[in-house]
């Protein structure tokens, strides 16, 4: 289960980090903003850089019947 | 035995009927067209066979049929072989098939077309239904056989690309009889498995008997009805199959359908490191402009008027004090004493900034020995450190 949730994580580090790029190249941003957006940044290369670095692919078989599935992802 | 009528009762008759049937024609290979085609709930299968002078009705039982790679379909020409047999309630004839097979790959090809015809008519193929495939999976299903070849492929396709993902295999047949039922379920289980994204329904090259489970009607109708995008990656790249066309996205082979189902890894990670070079440079710059910013303002008009005050103060104070300098001019030689001790004071920092930066300076006999003739090796120096002085010996 925290598996899952650090992929899930991961998808919505990925888009923070490509909204603070964004905002990062607009002229506008006030610099103490930009400050701050650029350590939650670094942060989230870190953190998108180290799942990276650690995946490791999860195979999943399923059985005929969906009961089974459940045990199977219990398991 | 001529002469004495024999009467037999309805059901000695059919056995005797039957007996004879069935040992000439114990087994036959028989070529027809089919017709009235239907597939009984007990999985049975019940047709006739057919030319242009006459009819023929057949029954394939589900233990026999199951064997059977396609499914039939009105008017493809077929080769069969089986036995002949009587159904007595009926007083009929028929043959019971034990193996079918197309009357030629033309047959196939024709019932693909067909087939293809029809689903397109009902808009199975419209754009409109294609599904977006999700760029950053976080589960993809996979229907295909899992000893196959082909599963290796998408495991390691995934496993370079994107191993963030979770694969979800529903291991299904993928080609023979009973392939199409079990991929079919293999859409239906993937459906029902939470949080899947994006399904590959997937196989190896073969030959079009092999590939045919994907030219079945239900097959494409599964496609069809899937609540999640299906990527199709069926043979190599020439062949074309009907859940190709039914497919939110066709692929030319199984890996081919990973690679689009999965972002690239080093993609992401030079996004990143991207992001990291060019969001510092960003910062740097807009710090360099503040600076500037601010070096404008010390510089600009409004913030000189007070140093332009100041200045005009220090002025009268430089004119006064010249006054009084003039005044006590008996007293210059002090001044002049002063400024020179001002100015050596001034030196001696100089000397100390000079020291700091690491030089030394070398005293022999009370003098300065600043160049290498003059050092006497014999003699005691004094080293002058910036932070202390030490002689030698």
């Amino acid at each position: 289960m925290t598996k899952k949730k650090t992929k899930s994580n991961f998808e919505q580090d990925l888009s923070r980090l490509e909204e603070i790029s964004q905002m990062l190249e607009e002229d506008n941003v006030e610099l103490e903003d930009a400050i701050s957006l650029f350590e939650e940044g670094v942060k989230l290369s870190k953190s998108c850089l180290k799942t990276l670095k650690e995946a490791e692919l999860k195979i999943t078989e399923l059985k005929k019947e969906l009961g089974k599935i459940s045990q199977v992802e219990e398991d | 035995m001529a002469n004495e009528v024999q009467i037999l009762t309805v059901s000695e008759l059919t056995k005797e009927i039957r007996r004879t049937l069935e040992e000439s024609f114990e087994q036959v290979s028989v070529i027809g067209e089919i017709s009235n085609f239907k597939s009984h709930i007990s999985g049975h299968w019940y047709f006739s066979l057919k030319d242009s002078d006459a009819v023929i009705s057949c029954t394939m039982w589900k233990g026999f049929n199951q064997y059977v790679f396609f499914t039939p379909q009105d008017g493809m020409k077929i080769i069969v072989n089986g036995k002949l047999t009587v159904y007595p309630p009926r007083g009929s004839y028929q043959l019971d098939i034990r193996s079918m097979k197309p009357a030629g790959l033309g047959e196939l090809q024709e019932a693909f077309e067909k087939l293809k015809k029809k689903l397109e008519a009902e808009g199975l193929f419209d754009e409109k239904f294609k599904k977006p495939i999700p760029s950053y999976p976080q589960k993809i299903g996979v229907v295909t056989a899992i000893d196959g070849a082909a599963f290796k492929d998408l495991i390691s396709v995934a496993e370079r690309r994107f191993p963030l993902v979770e694969i979800v295999i529903a291991p299904a047949r993928v080609q023979g009889s009973g392939a199409a039922e079990s991929i079919v379920n293999g859409i239906r289980l993937l459906n029902q498995y939470p949080g899947i994204n994006v399904i590959i329904v997937a196989r190896g090259g073969g030959s079009i008997e092999d590939l045919w489970a994907f030219n079945e009607e239900i097959v494409a109708r599964a496609v069809f009805k899937s609540k999640i995008p299906i990527i199709s990656g069926v043979g190599h790249e020439v062949d074309f199959t009907i859940a190709d066309y039914v497919a939110d996205l066709r692929a030319p082979t199984p890996s081919v359908a990973m690679e689009i189902a999965t972002p690239d890894i080093s993609d992401i990670e030079n996004f990143i490191v991207e992001f990291l070079s060019s969001s510092s440079a960003n910062i740097e710059e807009m710090v360099e402009s503040k600076k500037e910013d601010v070096a404008a303002f010390y510089s600009s008009y409004g913030f000189r008027i007070p140093l332009d005050i100041l200045s005009r103060k220090s002025q009268q104070v430089d004119l006064s004090l010249n006054k009084i300098i003039q005044s006590i001019e008996k007293f210059s030689m002090i001044y002049d004493k002063r400024i020179s001790l001002l100015a050596k004071s001034l030196d001696a920092f100089d000397i100390q900034r000079v020291l700091k930066r690491g030089f030394v300076l070398v005293r022999q006999n009370s003098k300065f020995v600043t160049r290498a003739v003059d050092f006497n090796t014999e003699e005691k120096a004094m080293l002058k450190f910036y932070d202390g002085e030490i002689s030698t010996h």
